[in-house]
């Protein structure tokens, strides 16, 4: 089992046993084993890697089709275990005729909350995202980036024990970006578990202790962020590069230990290499030595899509 | 927490969306517009009575009851639940921790009132505007009323849980194909709510002298309403049994 979970393990931790689901004749997710535990749990993938099936069986609207969801010792599809979780799902659509107030006091009214407790509750979770300013605004009229606090608002307001956010910060901007990274983690702080989606390597970095990667519906890495970074830097990428002389360029790079070919084309020098930071570094001290002149330089693959593809390659040859 | 108050809020919040929907205007239309040809048609000041209570009765079936009712038992019947999976906000519903038993139950007890509501108030005010032939219409054919209308307002709750978009096919489903089946000869009209409908009114409308048209093989009405109250209940059963079972992927 993958244990995402610090070592003493709580009665809230959300575990997948052997969780196969399809839909129809097609695989949503494939074989599933992992232990999440208190803490910011990273989930990465690109689109259709099955990132949203994964917490849509983690908040109990899907059941698996082999093995089983649990948080606790309760299956996440009954009635009790959707008191310990709070769900942000990733659906632009809101109930569009309420302001954001009376949406988050209606999902939490739906908890069965006294009415003073939906109240207060409602009010602790809008400042918690920080929209008590702009509470009674329709949410017809909302920004998405609006919406997405809203959502999360409504996850919060129960304080629950584990939180399951899909794509979270999407359209969100950096300030607010900042602003709910930040309530994300005092919320970790105070003992929460928390399960992040997100195609954007980036916005994970930043947030999560440990990772989930899932590649065509497979957990193709995970572990602590350092970890993935070390399958990372292994990863061969191709670097274009413009220069007033490619060939001797390439002449000298061809002696790097870290390039593994070179295509010249007119100006345009590719060069595929396997250790990216050390390929920088060497090729930086060139450049200080004046021995090359290099107009342009960038990276081909460096997009997630490519991050992703490198990680299942590895899954698969492994 | 508590399961009964968050079932109770539940059922305002399903009641108050419905009534404050743009639907309501949608079904009060053509409830308006049947007014306006009453008021114009005059059948109380028809003689002799009995003509008045034959064309009376034959509006109620092809009008009232053949285009009225479908109308707003699918107006609130299909959107209850419908209109949350077209909107995708059925999802904070389903991750709320109510049963999936009764967030459906909630949503049926908030449609029914509304459609039976509307088609038993703008029936009882049609009959009181034709006069005393319409307050004896009013007594005699109201169980049929109520019986098409809770049997439509079933199938609809079926429709919403099976399909994504419930209220067109519903509303192709209300207008022709219901019409167009209800009215094939042979044993096949029986698979109309229609069908029945008609055999009610027609069975209670005897007494008074309301005449079967040459071509309609009803049955008696007693069969009729026990017919509609199993279409109703086997649609009810269907639509909880599947809404149990089902799941619900929509996303953008």
């Amino acid at each position: 089992m993958i244990d995402l979970a610090p070592s003493s393990s709580t009665e809230f931790d959300l575990t997948f046993s052997r969780v196969t689901k399809f839909y129809g004749a097609v695989i949503g997710l494939n074989d599933l084993t992992c232990r999440i535990g208190q803490g910011i749990t990273g989930l990465l993938g690109s689109n259709g890697a099955g990132k949203s099936t994964l917490l849509k069986l983690a908040s109990g609207q899907l059941r698996p089709t082999q093995g089983e969801v649990r948080i606790g010792d309760l299956k996440t599809t009954s009635t009790s275990a959707k008191r310990l979780f709070g769900y942000c799902p990733d659906v632009p659509n809101l109930y569009e005729e309420m302001t954001g107030e009376e949406f988050v006091r209606t999902m939490c009214a739906l908890h069965g909350f006294p009415y003073d407790e939906v109240c207060d509750r409602t009010q602790m979770a809008l400042k918690e995202v920080g929209m008590t300013d702009r509470a009674q605004r329709k949410i017809a009229g909302c920004s998405h980036g609006m919406r997405q606090r809203f959502k999360l608002a409504q996850a919060l307001v129960h304080d629950p024990q584990v939180l399951l956010l899909d794509e979270p910060l999407t359209g969100i901007d950096p300030g607010g970006r900042q602003e709910i990274n930040e309530l994300l983690f005092r919320l970790a702080e105070k003992g929460k578990s928390i399960l992040v989606s997100s195609h954007i390597l980036h916005d994970i970095e930043t947030l999560a202790d440990q990772i989930l990667v899932l590649g065509r519906s497979r957990l193709i890495a995970s572990g602590s962020l350092s970890e993935i970074r070390r399958l990372l830097d292994d990863r061969p990428l191709v670097i274009e590069i413009i220069a007033d002389d490619p060939r001797s360029l390439a002449a000298e790079l061809m002696t790097f230990s870290q390039v593994l070919g070179c295509d010249i084309e007119e100006s345009r020098l590719r060069v595929r290499t396997k250790n990216a930071a050390d390929f920088y570094a060497r090729i930086q001290d060139l450049v200080v030595k004046g021995s090359q002149t290099i107009r342009q330089m960038q990276c081909l693959d460096e997009g997630a899509e490519a991050v992703f593809e490198y990680l299942q390659q590895g899954k698969h040859s492994s | 927490m508590n399961s009964l108050r968050a079932f109770k809020t539940l059922l305002r919040f399903s009641f108050l969306r419905l009534f404050w929907s743009v639907n309501t205007l949608m079904v009060l239309l053509p409830v308006v517009g049947c007014f306006l040809f009453i008021l114009r048609r005059g059948f109380g000041k028809m003689t002799p009575p009995e003509k008045a209570f034959d064309a009376f009765g034959t509006f109620l079936i092809f009008v009232f009851s053949s285009f009225l009712i479908p109308i707003c038992s699918l107006g609130f019947g299909t959107t209850a639940l419908g209109a949350e999976r077209e909107d995708q906000t059925l999802v904070f519903l389903l991750t709320r921790p109510i049963p999936r038993w009764q967030i459906l139950l909630a949503k049926i007890l908030a449609s029914l009132p509304l459609s039976c509501g509307i088609v038993l108030t703008s029936f009882a005010v049609y009959c009181l505007l034709v006069g005393s032939i319409g307050i004896k219409a009013f007594l005699i054919y109201w169980p049929a009323m109520l019986g098409m209308a809770v049997a439509y307002v079933a199938l609809f709750h079926l429709f919403a849980v099976i399909f994504r978009h419930p209220t067109m096919l519903a509303l192709v489903y209300a207008l022709f194909i219901e019409l167009f089946v209800g009215n094939l000869p042979g044993s096949i009209k029986r698979l109309a709510i229609n069908y029945y409908g008609r055999s009610l009114i027609y069975g209670l409308g005897a007494v008074e002298g309301l005449k079967t048209p040459r071509g309609f093989e009803g049955i008696p009405a007693a069969q009729a309403y026990w017919t509609l109250a199993g279409i109703s209940g086997g649609c009810l059963l269907a639509t909880f049994l599947l809404f149990q079972w089902k799941e619900y992927r929509e996303t953008p």
